[in-house]
């Protein structure tokens, strides 16, 4: 009997390192718990959201409560990403991070090197979930090395924002919006107004001082932002700012500020946010997730226009847009019942109908395709047809290394410094290639220092 | 009334209209649609006041929750500064022994401390003896109190030292000169030292996000980053939280008025 | 050193009534800074987690960069445009407050109204006062002709802005502190100035000025450390821009363990700045107290 034990074990343990990930590994579902361990009867979920996308969380989460009975989830607000994180880390330093949270898209690599999150993939393969009808371009840039590490969650995309009166005001084509570096220059030349004393009323275009923004702006490109095929092939060692297409964003972005047709809010997004619904500046670009803020603010005072993301003039076919938003993570320090218990609740975050209802309450984009024939979204997209710009910005990106996003460790700290680097410029201080270059020598300074405490 | 009485009135007036306009304009703005703020110029006064912020306050955050547990939390506060803070200080100020300039540097050591060299080992800390999630473990870390410490010792070094003198002679304990006399006659240090404790620790935002789960134990200044959005700021509803959460703490601030004036008639009665 | 009875016994009666306090503070600052001490020699992963010893290296790598350099002259400025500042506006309210006329408790409690506000919802308002589009602070300039500052594009303006917001901040706290103070003077020592014929600024300097120096000493004192790891207002209004014109070291430190999870090189940043403002505490402690007057 004994003997029989002892056997039954060995080969179980065989079973299981021939399931396991080895390297060239395809299945990972062997990291997931088996089928059969059931699900614990309540599980916490942290996440960022407050206000309207608060609420419309909270809907998702009582409904799943009620559709079922034996799992209760249990959503906790805690602060905003950046809070969050810091929050998650000091929680697993003391083992006390909770079954499901949610991060924000820069924080993707820093999840993967704590090493403490069940990729998704796991439950995705064991599961054989089909996730053939997920928006390629979200569920790329949430994929490392082809595995899902986290589900998407919200997501939302850059576009521009245009004011029509304003366009109509001074001759523009309204329903044309500039797209290229020199067609947004010579739109916001001509939007620009100046009262009789010379101080300018209205600026044509006012982006923030964003990293994300450049992000973007490096994708639309096709340039890459970090070797290695954007930290996708391989860890990424360097970034890659300083290339010809990095100095001609930063010098289309200086020569507007420096012509007075371009504002120049600062880092604040909220201050070019209000900049645009107050006329202060007649375009800027930001996330899609602000469309319906926007309309709700403006109502009644100017048409809001929305249009592609600039790009260069040569429009580069390889070019195109990250999204951008937040996605969910199933954590390994929690029992198997309760990662059980997490990956149901995911499942049903999936479905159509509720990623409809998702998109008309928020505004973010439903991950998987078939919720737009659901009546919520269908709705949403009537009431606020400038959406289907952004929708369809996404669908006609190519799916590549540089539009599926850069994946870095030290993504928050590259965001500060591209965001120094940009002021630096616009204030004067520096060249645009001696930004570049200052700004990618530190950057690299950091990288290596990530790297090699992170191996 | 004379000149000086008018022109002391005339400076009254708009030195406390400038100090207080940003929170006049916070309340003038709760008032307003979001609409109405995105106007250039930008408007003072709400044309059409209404309450609707404050109704989405209710319905987004259970804000009398909140200033519930904010108020236990920063009264358990003030009770324990007071009593650490002026033992403390009155060991400064009136006993005399070895160590004693070192050990007040320790005291004002603790305030050189960036919070962010503590905080991780203190959720550790809080986590190990069970207190996430509780009104001690949102409370008791902030009971010492070198500031308040340092402020009852300067105001403890003002009384005369022949009072000190007088209780010796009479054969007063040192803890019943501590107890008749020394705080009595030092209730308006008292006052400051237990607002500022209140005040402090009512707005309080990380710690009381890092230590507590449950929405039924956070505290207000956890309430207004609920009501920041991350994608769109609604200036008109956060403006709408920070007055409701403001409006207690002013309160208390007018009742503190009263007991520093108290406290100003006991001390001339001294003299 | 010799120790007699009595030393020892009055030492144990001092510790006794120092002991609540140096139990909370040990158990919840003392012992954490040591375990920052320990974090600042090693290298760590994003998680906090150790991984190898840096011994200096991280004190070192400080020491020499620019970023710190940087760090040091904008927390530099930050205090000098602040705390003298604050502590002077506070003074001159403080006195003004300190009448006995009708009414005068509705004007304490409003410029004193600052202190019931936190940092975090004070900057909130700022950042709206200072917003080029929205903000009223540049309007109500422009109607008196003046074009105003992009107030947080510019350094130079930046970090004005968030010592005038710091400066907001903490008036009701000199106010009522200096107005403690003011309250704690007797009466007679006015009268007998005035008998010697003491008026105006006379009156400010010879008489209030000195009467007051324990708490302006105090406020001197606090309001320097408090600047010093002024955290909140700066991550609202600038976080540290632009260009590191804003960043001083507390917000630093912040960014590098909670943005950048860099623990050990944090703790390294949180350890420099606690000796420089221990130092500056030293000293103020060694020559300003000398001018401070106690009864």
């Amino acid at each position: 009997m004994r003997k029989f034990l002892g056997l039954t074990l060995a080969l179980t343990v065989v079973a299981a390192a021939c399931g396991g990930l080895g390297p060239g590994g395809s299945d990972s579902s062997a990291l997931a718990p088996a089928k059969d361990v059931a699900p614990a009867a309540t599980i916490t979920w942290w996440h960022a959201m407050s206000g309207v996308n608060g609420d419309a969380l909270n809907k998702i989460v009582a409904g799943f409560n009620s559709s079922q009975s034996k799992i209760k989830v249990e959503a906790i607000f805690q602060g905003n990403y950046d809070d969050l994180l810091a929050k998650l880390n000091t929680a697993i330093a003391s083992n006390a991070a909770p079954a499901l949270v949610q991060v924000y898209d820069i924080g993707q690599r820093y999840m993967y090197d704590t090493a403490q999150v069940v990729p998704m993939q796991a439950f995705i393969d064991r599961d054989k979930f089909n996730t053939s009808d997920f928006e390629p371009a979200v569920i790329n840039y949430y994929k490392y090395q082809d595995k899902l590490q986290s589900m998407p969650f919200n997501a939302s995309s850059a576009i521009l924002y245009y004011n029509k009166d304003a366009f109509k005001d001074v001759g523009l084509d309204p329903n044309k919006p500039p797209v290229t570096f020199t067609e947004v220059a010579d739109a916001a030349k001509k939007l620009t107004k100046k009262d009789a004393s010379g101080v300018t009323t209205r600026f044509g275009f006012g982006p923030s001082i964003y990293g994300w923004l450049f992000e973007q702006l490096m994708a639309t490109s096709a340039a890459p932002y970090a070797d290695n095929g954007n930290g996708r092939d391989d860890r990424a060692t360097k970034v890659l700012w300083n290339s010809a297409q990095g100095k001609a964003i930063l010098d289309w972005w200086k020569a507007g500020v420096d012509g007075g047709y371009f504002y120049n809010p600062g880092i604040d997004n909220d201050g070019a946010a209000n900049a645009f619904n107050a006329q202060k500046s007649a375009m800027y670009i930001e996330s899609t997730a602000r469309l319906r803020g926007h309309i709700t603010t403006v109502a009644g005072k100017f048409e809001i226009g929305t249009g592609l993301y600039p790009r260069p003039d040569s429009k580069p076919k390889e070019g195109g847009n990250i999204i951008g938003g937040a996605s969910l993570y199933i954590m390994k320090s929690r029992p198997q019942a309760e990662q059980q218990a997490a990956w149901e609740f995911v499942k049903y975050a999936m479905t159509p109908a509720v990623q409809a209802q998702w998109q008309s309450d928020t505004g973010y984009y439903p991950i998987v395709k078939t919720a737009y024939d659901q009546g919520p979204s269908k709705e949403w997209s009537t009431k606020y047809p400038q959406f289907l710009t952004a929708i369809n910005e996404i669908r006609d990106s190519p799916q590549n290394r540089m539009t599926n996003g850069a994946v870095l460790g030290v993504m928050p700290q590259a965001r500060q410094r591209t965001q120094k680097m940009i002021e630096s410029v616009l204030l004067g201080q520096a060249t645009t290639q001696a930004a570049l270059d200052a700004a990618v020598a530190d950057m690299n300074a950091q990288i290596d220092k990530y790297n090699k405490a992170n191996p | 009334m004379s000149v000086r009485t008018m022109a002391s009135y005339a400076l009254l007036v708009v030195g406390s209209i400038i100090v207080a306009f940003p929170l006049l304009l916070a309340l003038s703005y709760s008032l307003m649609t979001e609409s109405e703020i995105a106007t250039f110029p930008p408007p003072v006064f709400p044309a059409r006041p209404n309450l609707d912020n404050y109704g989405t306050v209710f319905a987004t955050i259970p804000i009398g929750r909140y200033l519930l547990n904010s108020f236990v939390v920063s009264l358990a506060v003030v009770v324990g500064q007071l009593l650490t803070a002026s033992l403390a200080a009155y060991a400064f100020a009136f006993l005399v022994f070895r160590g004693r300039q070192l050990l007040f540097f320790l005291f004002l050591s603790t305030l050189m401390i960036p919070w962010e060299a503590t905080i991780i080992p203190n959720y550790m800390t809080i986590r190990t003896i069970g207190w996430l999630d509780t009104y001690q473990g949102l409370a008791v870390p902030f009971m010492a109190t070198a500031f308040g410490t340092f402020l009852l010792r300067q105001a403890f070094l003002q009384i005369p030292g022949e009072l000190w003198d007088a209780a010796r002679i009479d054969g007063a304990s040192t803890f019943r000169f501590l107890i008749s006399t020394v705080i009595p006659l030092s209730r308006p240090a008292l006052g400051t030292v237990g607002i500022y404790g209140f005040l402090s620790t009512y707005n309080q935002y990380f710690w009381p996000l890092l230590i507590t789960n449950q929405t039924l134990m956070r505290t207000t200044q956890v309430g207004i980053a609920q009501l920041r959005f991350e994608e769109t700021l609604r200036w008109g509803l956060v403006m709408a939280g920070v007055v409701m959460v403001a409006l207690p703490t002013l309160a208390l601030l007018v009742l503190g008025q009263r007991q520093l004036i108290r406290g100003l008639t006991a001390g001339a009665v001294k003299g | 050193m010799h120790w007699t009875a009595r030393d020892v016994r009055s030492l144990g009666v001092g510790l006794a009534y120092l002991a609540p306090s140096l139990v909370l503070f040990a158990a919840f600052v003392f012992i954490p800074l040591g375990q920052t001490v320990y974090l600042s020699l090693f290298n760590t992963r994003a998680t906090g987690a150790i991984t190898t010893f840096a011994g200096v290296d991280h004190y070192v790598e400080l020491l020499t960069s620019d970023i710190f350099h940087t760090g040091l002259v904008a927390t530099a400025l930050f205090a000098i445009y602040t705390v003298p500042v604050g502590i002077a506006l506070g003074l001159v309210l403080a006195v003004l407050l300190n009448q006995r006329l009708r009414g005068i408790n509705v004007f304490r409690t409003m410029m004193s109204s600052t202190i019931a506000i936190s940092a975090a919802v004070g900057a909130l308002i700022w950042l709206l006062l200072f917003n080029p589009s929205l903000g009223l602070l540049d309007y109500m300039l422009s109607l008196i002709g003046i074009q105003g500052p992009a107030w947080l594009i510019q350094p130079t303006t930046a970090i004005i802005a968030v010592s005038i917001t710091t400066i907001w901040l903490t008036l009701g706290t000199n106010i009522i502190v200096l107005l403690s103070g003011l309250q704690g003077v007797p009466e007679e020592i006015y009268e007998a100035a005035r008998l010697d014929g003491a008026r105006g600024l006379r009156m400010f300097t010879r008489i209030t000025v000195p009467m007051v120096s324990p708490s302006l000493f105090f406020l001197f004192v606090v309001d320097t450390v408090a600047v010093l790891q002024a955290f909140t207002q700066i991550h609202v209004l600038t976080r540290g821009g632009p260009v590191d014109a804003t960043r001083v070291l507390v917000y630093s430190i912040y960014q590098d363990a909670f943005q950048n999870f860099q623990f050990g090189f944090a703790s390294a940043q949180a350890v420099i700045l606690f000796v420089l403002v221990m130092g500056l505490t030293l000293i103020q402690f060694r020559f300003v107290e000398r001018l401070v007057h106690y009864q």
